[in-house]
């Protein structure tokens, strides 16, 4: 097969992963065209990808979720007022945040926990049992700030993982101005995926199994390579990785790790594309929903707490709408209303793509009301194409 | 000479009974598998073909009735235990998991695990992939790679995969529930070739078909149920339309063997 043909059976077979990495580079270059650059600069995208930082860790949660065919409209509220509990430790409590942190991440378990007793043990449809979810968190939320207000959060360690950033190594003379160790790190990155890849394929080879062919190969390393330096280049313009980049990247890796390489990831995956036939061979459905659930309260705790450190601050409004971000994130990303299918690193790229929507729009000073039009069409635009693409692959 | 322990049934079911509410499904079952040997197991609509098999597989506990494996009573509660005792069970609509690749599903449920870090196991990818790919060679199962997504593959190689699954992990009997019924011609075909090359490496196999002719050319021996009764129990033998007639009368109630016994038990 020559390299344009198998090129284009790759388009065609992947188009779903693609698609989605086509979407935002689109959307990406409309805004830098119609902002004048301002979306592309290092200040804007190191914002973008910190306001992207509460959706993204929701959205990796909900691809799960809707992996094994359930929807969790509870999330955002849930996250809100987890937030608001956060301050609450923290400013009346005088809980130390090495205590807060933890103590929340826990909440936010023993919360899905709750989702999934209602869902798994009394078979309460997910749709229904997270409304409730979403009504009694929000009660919640204001019951708990009604006296105070919005709770303004004086401790900067925990509003550091909001706002602040990694520190740099001292300045050694050459490249003023730019965020050394950003630099460093995107390098390492690049360094271990190109090792991994030619190790893997190395062994791909000795086993006689399927590979790439060699220019496509090099094409992804230089793809993917060049990708990671830019970005890398791009944030260490401004003030480098922030460490809302960071908590998101170990959840992405983490949670990728999980999905991909361990046998609770293959369960969660064959629980969503056919529960009967897991049920069949041994594969405990209800514990599975389990861990879903219960991984999708703790993300959304954090997501809480990211958001709560960004704004410095807990709100009686926190969380709202965050669910559909996150569902829409999800859709964007290629994880299909089915079930079983999706990626959380599609799930990543899907949250980029609805926070620059909101970001680019708000540069472009959009009426609020035309923006959740424009968001509410991207999403329907995802559905289509997933349902388009899947009866095209039968 | 044999050795003694084939002369022990793999399978011996005795007097096996089930009720469903006031439906009598099963009433007094006694079925025996030897070593690699083929059971056709045939009936009308509701003979209690399936049930039986649910029984034995671990799906339904009879309300009565014994089960050996290998001469050595059984306790089967649910297919998991089954599965681990060794009876594969291909169901009907095939219970693959359309999402994931042809060796997920081979190995669902028993993956091969590489490093254990608590209650994560880290999967042997590698490892499963070849060993699926030389069961697939083995079994002269043509499916181009052991990657491709089930939903990508035909009817017949979808069946071909269930019961190559049934057989990964030694299973002292494989039980296959109409493995025909949604298939075309060419797929029925490779399918009973497959049935014949698991015979011929040494499996036991108990078949459902309500196709007669898949029995009579694959089975050794065939039992006919009518009514939650057991009606006739014979070797296959003679030619196929005289077979088929034969079938038809136990299968309508004009022939029954065992009439005698359960008057007078
Ligand atoms: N789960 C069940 N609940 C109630 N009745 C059942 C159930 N399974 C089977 N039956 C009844 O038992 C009888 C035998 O069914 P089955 O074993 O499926 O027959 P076959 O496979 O030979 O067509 C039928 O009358 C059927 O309606
Ligand atoms: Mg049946």
């Amino acid at each position: 097969m020559s390299f344009i043909n198998y090129a284009q059976k790759m388009v065609r077979e992947n188009i779903r992963e693609y698609g989605m990495f086509i979407a935002l580079f689109i959307i990406m270059m409309v805004f830098a065209i119609t902002t004048n650059g301002l979306f592309i600069s290092s200040r804007n995208l190191v914002n973008l990808v910190n306001q992207t930082g509460y959706i993204a860790v929701l959205a990796v949660g909900m691809t799960l979720v809707i992996v094994i065919r359930h929807i969790d409209l509870s999330v955002g509220f849930l996250a809100g007022f987890l937030g608001a509990v956060a301050a609450i430790a923290m400013v009346s409590w005088h809980l130390p945040v090495y205590v807060v942190i933890p103590m929340i991440l826990i909440l936010g378990i023993v919360a899905g926990l709750f989702t999934s007793f209602l869902v798994a043990q009394l078979g309460i449809p997910a749709f229904v049992a997270t409304l409730a979810g979403w009504l009694g968190y929000r009660g919640a939320l204001q019951l708990i700030t009604i006296s105070t207000g919005t709770i303004i959060i004086p401790n900067e360690t925990f509003n550091a993982i909001g706002n602040g950033f990694i520190p740099d190594i001292p300045d050694i003379g050459i490249l003023p101005g730019v965020h050394k160790l950003t630099l460093i790190l995107g390098l390492l990155a690049i360094t271990l995926f190109i090792t991994n890849e030619l190790i893997t394929r190395r062994r791909m080879q000795k086993h006689n199994f399927e590979i790439l062919p060699a220019g496509i190969f090099t094409l992804k390393l230089v793809f993917v390579s060049a990708l990671i330096g830019g970005i890398a280049w791009i944030l260490a313009g401004y003030q480098g990785l922030s460490w809302t980049a960071v908590v998101v990247l170990i959840v992405v890796i983490l949670y990728d790790f999980i999905t991909s390489k361990t046998v609770l990831g293959r369960h969660i995956y064959a629980v969503g594309g056919n529960p009967e036939a897991a049920e069949l061979s041994g594969i405990r459905v209800k514990k599975i929903t389990h861990v879903v659930f219960a991984s999708m309260g703790m993300l959304s705790a954090l997501s809480g707490i990211l958001f709560a450190a960004r704004l410095r601050s807990a709100t009686t409004v926190a969380g709202t709408l965050f669910e559909l971000d996150a569902i829409a994130a999800a859709f964007v990303g290629g994880v299909s209303a089915a079930g079983g299918v999706g990626k959380v690193m599609g799930s990543l790229i899907g949250a980029l793509v609805m926070t620059s929507l909101t970001s680019g729009m708000n540069l472009m000073g959009i009426d609020i009301s035309y923006q959740y039009i424009v968001r509410a069409g991207v999403l329907v635009a995802a559905v289509i194409f997933d349902v388009a693409t899947r009866s095209q692959g039968k | 000479m044999k050795p003694i322990e084939e002369a022990i049934p793999v399978v011996e079911m005795r007097n096996i009974k089930k009720n469903f509410g006031a439906v009598q499904a099963l009433r007094g079952i006694d079925l025996a598998l030897h070593h690699n040997e083929v059971l056709g197991l045939v009936g009308d609509n509701a003979a209690g073909k399936s049930t039986l098999m649910k029984v034995l597989s671990g799906a339904y506990i009879p309300d009565e009735g014994e089960i050996f494996l290998e001469g050595k009573k059984a306790h089967l509660s649910n297919p998991m235990d089954a599965r681990r005792q060794g009876i594969e069970m291909v169901y009907q609509d095939y219970a693959l998991a359309n999402n994931l690749d042809v060796a997920a599903n081979v190995f669902l449920g028993r993956e091969v695990v590489r490093i254990r870090l608590g209650p994560i196991g880290v999967m042997d990818h590698r490892h499963m992939e070849q060993e699926t790919k030389s069961l697939l060679n083995r079994l002269k199962i043509d499916i181009s790679s052991v990657r491709q997504k089930v939903e990508r593959l035909s009817g017949g190689q979808r069946q071909a995969v269930a019961i190559a699954r049934s057989t990964a992990f030694n299973a002292k009997v494989i039980i296959m529930d109409e493995p025909t019924a949604a298939l075309s011609v060419a797929a029925i075909d490779k399918v009973l070739d497959l049935v014949r090359e698991l015979k011929a490496q040494g499996s036991s196999i108990i078949i459902i078909s309500h196709r007669l002719e898949d029995i009579y050319q694959v089975s050794d021996r065939m039992i006919v149920l009518r009514q939650g009764r057991k009606v006739s129990d014979t070797p296959v033998e003679g030619d196929i339309h005289e077979f088929r007639e034969r079938v038809v009368a136990y299968m309508i109630g004009a022939r029954d063997d065992f009439r005698e016994k359960t008057v007078a038990g």
